[in-house]
């Protein structure tokens, strides 16, 4: 059987909360990672306060509707990001968002591999029948990414943000089970 | 669209604790309702603390348990339970438990009506693949009521009880959504649902 959790260039892990506090508070303080990655205001939080929102997390335990990796390289073992899905169990249908705080490991791939890692979960371990991500149009290096991945740009929120007093577009793109599938039949062929 | 909560002969009704706590005491006073509805040695349990207990299962609402209580539609009485709990989304797989504690109501469809209710809500709002079933080999009347509502007979585990200085078997039952929609769904509705 296949490797669940272990790409080509990365593999999905569970970092403990002191772990990923640590990197979390040098990654916020890179105003672009946080804008590609959140709508919302960046903000400052201090280690302490990081690590406790985890610890809250971790404490409540596994739940059906919400699953989260963190991401290491395979190459240096290095911890360079994560990856979150929420899954609406009633319609068969989840959301990804991903984000590599580690910037020097931008635009070389990894970010794709985590996404057809996720992809090959969600399809083969979870069984739902989509996969949605939302993205901001001044994200192109992502656009790509998830275009390389299958996913179809299927609508748009116009002139829905406002970054630097010019307004941006939100993106939504989706990929379906079978067209994941039909993509898996042609790698093999 | 169709009422989702409503069958022939009865209705699912909102699971209210203080009612029911009142009721259970009450049901399991019979043991043979008791030992039809669960293999463990029951203990009575006070008004109090069933209410105590089901107070406590009522706040923590996931969407994995799914609890109603039953009323008759004619004198709209109380008569029984029934809950569905999801064990397995990717397989999209619920267990149901249904008991009727008041026993002038036993052998007279009500049990087959709700669940022919509740497999509607598992298949139509849920969205399930298949719901599964265990009942006892000594509760012969369940059975063919389960039959009845479109449950198939899936395996046994032999002589798995000690009732009354014999052994008997658990029976696993099962029903999955395509045999469900041919059961129930005329073609042209069809499509109108979804697979």
């Amino acid at each position: 059987m296949k490797d669940l959790f272990r790409g080509e260039l990365i593999r999905f892990t569970f970092e403990e909360p002191e772990t990923r506090a640590k990197a979390e508070v040098r990654w916020q303080r890179d105003t672009e990672f946080v804008r590609l990655a959140d709508g919302d205001p960046s903000h400052l939080s201090s280690e302490k306060k990081i690590k406790e929102w985890f610890d809250q997390r971790s404490e409540r335990g596994p739940k059906s509707e919400r699953v989260s990796f963190s991401v290491r390289t395979l190459e240096e073992d290095k911890f360079i990001g994560d990856l979150g899905l929420w899954i609406d169990l009633i319609h068969s249908e989840a959301w990804v968002g991903l984000g590599i705080g580690e910037r020097e490991f931008w635009s070389k791939g990894y970010g794709t591999d985590m996404m057809k890692l996720c992809m090959q979960y969600v399809f083969t371990e979870l069984g739902v029948e989509r996969l949605s991500l939302g993205l901001f149009e001044y994200n192109p290096r992502a656009l790509r990414s998830y275009e390389k991945c299958g996913f179809r740009l299927e609508g748009r929120s116009r002139k829905e943000m406002l970054r630097e007093g010019q307004r941006y577009d939100s993106l939504w793109m989706g990929i379906l089970r079978e067209e994941w599938l039909a993509m898996q039949n042609g790698d093999q062929k | 669209m169709k009422d989702i909560f409503t069958g022939n002969l009865v209705r699912l009704s909102a699971f209210d604790p203080e009612e029911m706590s009142k009721a259970f005491p009450r049901w399991f006073q019979n043991s043979e309702y008791a030992r039809l509805l669960d293999s463990a040695a029951r203990p009575m349990r006070s008004s109090k603390a069933a209410l105590k207990w089901m107070e406590k299962e009522a706040e923590e609402i996931s969407i994995e348990n799914y609890y109603f209580s039953i009323r008759t539609l004619a004198e709209d009485k109380l008569i029984g339970e029934i809950g569905l709990d999801v064990v397995n989304w990717s397989g999209r797989d619920a267990f149901v438990g249904l008991g009727i504690g008041e026993t002038d109501y036993w052998s007279k469809g009500y049990g087959t009506d709700v669940m022919n209710v509740l497999l509607r809500y598992a298949f139509t709002e849920i969205n399930l693949k298949r719901v599964t079933l265990t009942v006892f080999e000594y509760n012969p009347r369940a059975i063919r009521s389960y039959e009845k509502a479109g449950f198939r007979h899936e395996g046994r585990l032999r002589r798995l009880l000690n009732r009354e200085g014999r052994r008997w078997d658990e029976l696993f039952m099962g029903i999955l959504r395509q045999e469900w929609l041919d059961l129930n769904v005329p073609m042209a509705a069809e499509a109108a649902v979804g697979t």
